[in-house]
């Protein structure tokens, strides 16, 4: 057993994790970062290939909150967690929803002046900005057909730094925040998984963890710590909670952006290197409708979903792209089962958000229509494939709960902040009810899904705490 | 890899060569190995129920298993649930890694 002392420990290294230890080490602080994941050189692997998804997804992309539907959820599982494996897309939380948030969960300081400005910090220390020049094919065929039908689209920005030859690369924590903090005199532990948290009254005095040395055999580690930051994201940092004995609302109210897809097969080659930037705004934020990434095996895949005869689309792959819509309906629940390491997922939708789900779906078939699509394939078992604008009306009856294919990558809201302990984990500034040392500073903490890309939102809050913490604490 | 499982991707891919049938199995295999336990477990379940339906004499085990191999088509139209999404689940993991182990998968 190795004993390490440090004064603050962060559990997870993703957006809500390298804020912290990044704004906390300029701070002075004496900072360790515990992340269960492996350190992967951010240049090594191509962006969601199948050697991406070996080395950086957590269970290599195998998760599925069971339901009716289940949804399919994907987890970065490394130095940077989920910022390594994502999009990169960029979008401020909405004013509106910042302000309902605020009043619902009785939030302090978490006006959209308070957030905006957090917002412009974190986007100036990453560089946030649009593609230089036309964004791709894949991309503004959204654009087309929102235009087509008068509905609004919106071309978002990225967490993208462009150099001369305007070549993006994704500014992940890997890149950024991470090493900023060991510049700083931060220490980051790769391949060290949190069991528990060890609680004394109403501090937590230890972190127990079993590290993985570069020989492959493991080694139980002590960490001892000051202040305690849980940052492992929506799905973990509830799971090492309730492994630690802490219960209080913590689990529930977990909420996703479940999602439908589609594949569009258009009469011309549709370019893959990239995931579309465009989104049509015109039904949120209750509706979201954008494009995903569109390798080959994603075309694959999305094509065979429907179960129809894909094998002609297939051989013209290449003339294929991902579409999906998005909602935030329904509520789940994330609970520890006794002997086993991963948590169980729930999540439950209602008649009435499956039918939501079905609006988006035809919406969103009605728009790759109108930018020129031939054949449209969803991601419902035994679908029809559509190739008429007039047949899509087909769809509404397929979307039903034992046929959908639904997925995700945004989980949040599993711990949630307020100052309603009956209703909330942690005060407005994530600290965790009862005690005194103990902060989430993650997905977890927000009240609810926001309907777009949750990055930018979870990194503002992240760092509207840190530095709250470093005032107060 | 369970039987039933080996004997599915084995059909699923019997058009690919030695070496990538290989790789796909190895792939498949150690994804089921990477899901969450209770996953696994069910996955698992699943797997004995329908090799010992895939193993009855007659018509009853031929619906699933016909000697030359597993029938996907009656997995993924079998009028329960969890087997479609079983049926769905090993198709996606043989296709993730048939088609991301061909050159130009990223387009």
């Amino acid at each position: 057993m190795t004993t390490l002392d440090t004064e603050i420990v962060v559990i997870g290294s993703g957006a809500g994790g390298a804020v912290t230890a990044a704004t906390l080490a300029r701070a002075g602080r004496d900072v360790t970062v515990l992340e269960e994941g492996p350190w992967v050189d951010p240049d090594a692997l191509e962006p969601f290939s199948l050697a991406e998804m070996v080395a950086k997804y957590r269970h290599q992309g195998g998760s599925a909150a069971l339901g009716a539907p289940p949804v399919a959820y994907a987890e970065g599982r490394c130095i940077g967690g989920s910022t390594e494996i994502n999009s990169g897309l960029w979008h401020r939380l909405p004013a509106e929803l910042a302000e309902e948030w605020r009043r619902r969960h009785t939030i302090a300081e978490f006006t959209p002046t308070v957030l905006d400005a957090y917002a412009d910090r974190v986007e100036q220390d990453l560089s946030v900005a649009k593609v230089p020049g036309e964004p791709p094919l894949s991309s503004t065929i959204l654009e087309r057909g929102a235009a087509a039908l008068d509905w609004r689209s919106v071309e978002f920005a990225r967490v993208f730094r462009y150099d001369r030859d305007q070549r993006g690369t994704k500014q992940t924590m890997a890149r950024t925040l991470i090493p900023r903090a060991v510049e700083s005199g931060a220490t980051i532990l790769p391949d060290c998984r949190v069991d528990r948290l060890v609680r004394k009254g109403d501090r937590i005095v230890g972190v127990r963890c079993t590290r993985r040395r570069e020989d492959g055999t493991d080694e139980d580690l002590t960490v001892r710590a000051e202040q305690v930051f849980v940052c492992g994201g929506a799905i973990q940092t509830p799971a090492l909670l309730q492994r630690s004995g802490i219960r209080a609302n913590i689990g529930s109210g977990l909420k996703l952006h479940p999602t439908i897809r589609v594949a569009a097969r258009f009469p011309h080659p549709i370019d893959h290197a990239d995931v579309p930037m465009h989104r049509i705004t015109e039904f949120g934020p209750a509706l979201e409708i954008g494009g995903s990434a569109s390798r080959r095996s994603h075309v694959a895949l999305a094509l065979s979903d429907s179960t129809a005869d894909y094998g002609d689309a297939m051989s013209d792959w290449k003339n294929v792209s991902i579409y999906y819509a998005a909602t935030h309906d329904g509520v789940g629940r994330v609970t520890t089962l006794p002997g086993l390491r991963s948590p169980l997922v729930t999540y439950r939708l209602t008649e009435a958000d499956m039918s939501r789900l079905a609006r988006g779906l035809l919406l969103l078939g009605e728009a790759l229509m109108a930018a020129g699509a031939t054949e449209l394939y969803p991601s419902i078992t035994g679908a029809p494939v559509v190739r008429r604008r007039d047949d899509l009306v087909q769809w509404w009856e397929s979307v039903n709960r034992s046929r959908s294919n639904l997925m995700t990558v945004h989980m949040t809201s599993s711990v949630r902040i307020g100052e309603d302990r009956t209703r909330t984990g942690a005060d407005s500034f994530g600290r965790v009810w009862g005690l005194a040392n103990l902060r989430v500073n993650d997905a977890s903490l927000l009240p609810d899904a926001p309907g777009v890309n949750p990055q930018s939102t979870i990194m503002t809050i992240a760092l509207r705490n840190a530095d709250h913490f470093l005032a107060h604490a | 890899m369970l039987w039933f499982e080996r004997q599915l991707v084995a059909t699923m891919v019997s058009h690919l060569g030695h070496d990538e049938r290989a790789r796909v199995a190895s792939y498949v295999e150690g994804s089921l190995g990477a899901m969450p336990e209770h996953i696994r477990l069910g996955v698992g379940a699943e797997s004995l129920v329908l090799g010992a339906w895939a193993r009855l004499p007659g018509a009853l085990g031929g619906a699933l298993h016909d000697g030359s191999g597993v029938s996907l088509r009656a997995l993924e139209t079998n009028p329960l649930n969890p087997v479609r999404q079983y049926a769905r689940l090993m198709r996606s993991l043989v296709l993730i890694a048939e088609h991301e182990l061909q050159p130009g998968a990223g387009g």
